[in-house]
């Protein structure tokens, strides 16, 4: 899983969110490394929703703007947590070939 | 309202018109769905950044013009990735690369032209890097081939795509076997393109577009039939025979003059085709000969006249090359030159095989449709139906 679609799908499995909220969200969740503009975003988007991990939810119009909620489904949370358990794997291995305690790394 | 408020907002609308003329670049339902959110987001993203700059004016606005940018550059990759991937579906959907040759006759002579085109693709590929005239140097002692030392990036797309296609096809992975070839063609022909040559010495020349159409006949082969292992159970020893043959004087008219016919006298001129040098009459007229007697051979059964048929899609610029070759020895002059039997153009070695092409594609697709005719014809229940749209139990 790439990095944008991880972090999207981490941002979603809190609470469902607008385009510009996941904008947001992803920033403060890699500590404004990685920032998702709005082509990327969309893309990632339009992929997920295909794929059937993400899924429209509410819709609002907010100063006569379209807002548009996303949430994501039983398959993207499965999907998000296999991807967690793998990184956890490879983060564990990596550790303990450096000698890091755990927490530590 | 301020001025400032008035600027702004101007300044909003002209950021949000080129937004929406981005957005154009996306797939109409995407534009449906999701472009006033994206202009949403696009603004908010925009408005967000405008707050955080705390800089004097020409920084600030060196900051949002390459945000802005940043911003227009990623919407066009965007459009550009969600259009790749429904194109990407589309190929799937359609089964483009699963796809063979209904007619079974076209699809056995397909089959056949699988194993024969990559073959005599690799010939040409060895011969272009001299290595079956290294080959005959060194087991007759003559000094004269050698292995080439200018292989140049422009050789690349032939000589490394040449033996991939080959190792992939009989590898049993077909498809990739014909996509391979394909880039091969496309790979030459580009290189072609890019080579700071005088014209006939580059994709124009009929050496080249032999290995092109080669190349191009080896990939429709590939995907387009059940692949080398039925085309190899389809061929019987005289089929063998006449793939050898046919690799012989592709490979004999490279290595050509002194070494295979024996003339007394080194080649009278440099001929740059397939990088060999030929000279010798006797050499045209056993070319000629084998080209005819395989030609002749193939006109008997109706599966090999189609291999014949497709097989003389790359075959033409190749009797161009034989014909130039032809006025060289008969009349010394060098190739190309105005003293050829016909004279050389992009029309003959890229024009005729493609009007060939076109006419199989015609003709089979003709067949189908009378096939089609005549099985309504015998059938009428097949044309019994009511309107369009009309569903029958």
């Amino acid at each position: 899983m790439q990095e944008p679609t991880f972090l999207i799908l981490t941002a979603l499995a809190a609470r469902a969110q607008h385009g510009y909220g996941i904008m947001t969200d992803v920033a403060r969740i890699s500590d404004g490394r990685v920032r998702l503009r709005a082509g990327t975003l969309y893309a990632a988007l339009d992929r997920l929703k295909a794929d059937g991990l993400v899924a429209s939810d509410k819709e609002e119009i907010v100063d006569g703007r379209l807002r548009r909620y996303y949430r994501i489904t039983d398959e993207g949370t499965q999907e998000l947590a296999a991807e967690v358990g793998r990184l956890r794997a490879n983060t564990a291995v990596a550790a303990s070939r450096l000698g890091l305690a755990p927490g530590t790394a | 309202m301020s001025d400032q408020a008035t600027r702004r907002r101007a300044g909003q609308q002209r950021m949000e018109r080129r937004y929406r003329r981005l957005l154009a670049l996306y797939p109409k339902d995407h534009r449906r769905e999701h472009a006033e959110e994206m202009v949403g987001v696009l603004l908010a993203a925009a408005a967000a950044d405008d707050a955080q700059v705390r800089t004097p004016k020409p920084v600030a606005w060196a900051l949002r013009f390459a945000e802005h940018t940043a911003d227009s550059a990623d919407l066009v990759a965007g459009a550009l990735r969600i259009r790749g991937r429904m194109a990407l579906n589309r190929i799937g959907r359609a089964g483009w690369f699963s796809r063979t040759a209904r007619d079974q006759r076209w699809s056995d002579a397909l089959a056949v032209v699988s194993v024969v085109a990559p073959l005599l693709l690799l010939v040409a590929a060895l011969a272009e890097v001299h290595i079956p005239q290294a080959a005959a140097s060194s087991v007759t002692g003559h000094p004269h081939w050698q292995l080439t030392a200018a292989l140049g990036p422009a050789d690349l797309p032939l000589a490394a795509g040449a033996p991939a296609v080959a190792a992939l096809a009989f590898g049993r992975l077909r498809r990739t076997a014909g996509l391979a070839a394909l880039a091969a063609a496309i790979g030459q022909v580009v290189s072609g393109v890019l080579r700071s040559a005088p014209a006939f010495t580059r994709y124009e020349s009929p050496a080249v577009a032999f290995t092109v159409l080669l190349a191009c006949t080896a990939a429709a082969a590939l995907l387009l039939s059940p692949g080398p292992d039925r085309g190899l159970a389809l061929l019987t020893r005289g089929g063998t025979a006449l793939v050898g043959a046919g690799a012989l004087i592709l490979g004999g008219f490279s290595v050509g003059g002194t070494m295979w016919f024996g003339a007394a006298s080194p080649p009278s001129f440099g001929f740059a085709g397939l990088g060999g040098e030929v000279a010798g009459l006797p050499g045209d007229l056993l070319i000629a000969a084998v080209l005819v007697t395989v030609a002749a051979a193939c006109l008997r059964a109706p599966v090999s006249r189609r291999v014949l048929a497709l097989l003389a899609i790359p075959v033409i610029p190749y009797a161009v090359l034989w014909q130039e070759k032809l006025a060289g020895d008969l009349f010394g002059s060098p190739s190309g030159g105005a003293s050829t039997l016909i004279p050389t153009s992009v029309t003959m070695t890229y024009l005729l095989p493609l009007i060939l092409a076109g006419l199989i594609v015609a003709g089979t697709w003709l067949a189908r449709y009378r096939a089609t005719g005549r099985a309504r014809r015998v059938d009428p229940r097949t044309t019994s139906a009511g309107p369009p749209g009309t569903l029958r139990a």
